[in-house]
């Protein structure tokens, strides 16, 4: 099992949790070409260390949040300012 | 049309046995005596209210997330006031409260000028009381929350996976003279209730549990 700690309800099973995925800036649709697209749909960094993500706390306060973690370790840090904080 | 019987609303829970009306509601009349014992709410008045989680709607409502109050006076006397996340709060009243709750609610909603809104989810949820002093062993079968007094004391409130339902939990204790029984509130969707009644009886089921409300239970 691993525990998420999501910023208004504590550590959490992360089986209460929707993984968004990678927090990264949307191209403008308007401008961005088709190659850009895919590559922000499908292209990921997958990087073997930290990285910042956005999670949705479905079971709990049903909120999305943004964090960093490192997946190497799931050790995890607040993400001042990365995507999430919707309300 | 003076033959057509008033119109009876049904929680959303069903035990075999006698039935009683509580206010045009149709609950179970079992009775429980025993120390463990769960007991269908469903007829208690829900109103679930969003705004901003530090505006003047949380001020009136008095409590924010994972707390509970109980106003004494107001338009909200005698209802409990549950944070029940950020920004988003359950008001529980006595059944047939239903229409001055939301008058109540409505008001601080419209005072308040800002972005909020009050919803009157009374049919639409499921609510149980689990009370006894196994309610929190019971509960950790089913839970994976720390419920000592240290993290959820009593009046405090929170959201989690109960047996797999995304439920309220609220740990509201009964108090009779000096003696306080541990006791939990579980609010969740209705089309849920069902299955999670018959999992914390299931789970309860060691700790002798029993459905039905006890003498001294207001419902
Ligand atoms: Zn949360």
């Amino acid at each position: 099992m691993m525990l998420l700690t999501c910023p208004n309800c504590g550590a959490r099973n992360v089986s209460e949790f929707r993984y968004v995925g990678e927090a990264k800036s949307r191209p403008d649709p308007e401008t961005a070409t088709p190659e850009q697209w895919r590559r922000y749909l499908y292209f990921h960094r997958n990087p073997a260390g930290w990285i910042s993500e956005t999670w949705y706390h479905g079971s709990g306060c049903r909120r999305y949040f943004g964090i960093e973690r490192n997946t190497v370790d799931n050790a995890q840090r607040s993400a001042a300012g990365t995507a999430g904080a919707t309300s | 049309m003076s033959d057509i019987a008033a119109p009876i609303a049904r929680t959303a829970l069903s035990f075999p046995g006698p039935l009683r009306t509580v206010d045009g509601w149709e609950t179970t009349a079992r009775h429980a005596t025993g120390g463990l014992r769960l007991t269908d709410l469903g007829p208690l008045v829900k109103l679930t209210v969003r705004g901003p989680a530090d505006g003047s709607v949380r001020t009136a409502l008095g409590t924010s997330f994972g707390r509970t109050a109980r106003p004494r006076g107001g338009p909200l006397a005698g209802a409990l006031v549950v944070g029940s996340g950020p920004g988003e709060w359950l008001v529980l009243g006595a059944p047939g409260t239903g229409g001055e709750l939301l008058a109540g609610v409505g008001a601080i909603v419209a005072d308040s000028g800002e972005f909020a809104s009050v919803v009157d989810v009374t049919h639409g949820r499921a609510l149980v009381r689990l009370t006894g002093e196994a309610a929190p062993l019971l509960l950790s079968k089913v839970c994976a929350i720390d419920l000592t007094d240290r993290v959820v004391p009593n009046g405090s409130a929170f959201r989690s996976s109960v047996a797999r339902v995304v439920t309220d939990v609220v740990r509201d204790d009964r108090a009779d003279g000096a003696a306080r029984t541990r006791s939990y509130l579980l609010h969740c969707e209705r089309s849920s209730g069902q299955y999670l009644a018959d999992s914390l009886v299931d789970a309860g089921i060691e700790y002798g549990i029993e459905v039905g409300a006890a003498a001294a239970d207001p419902i």
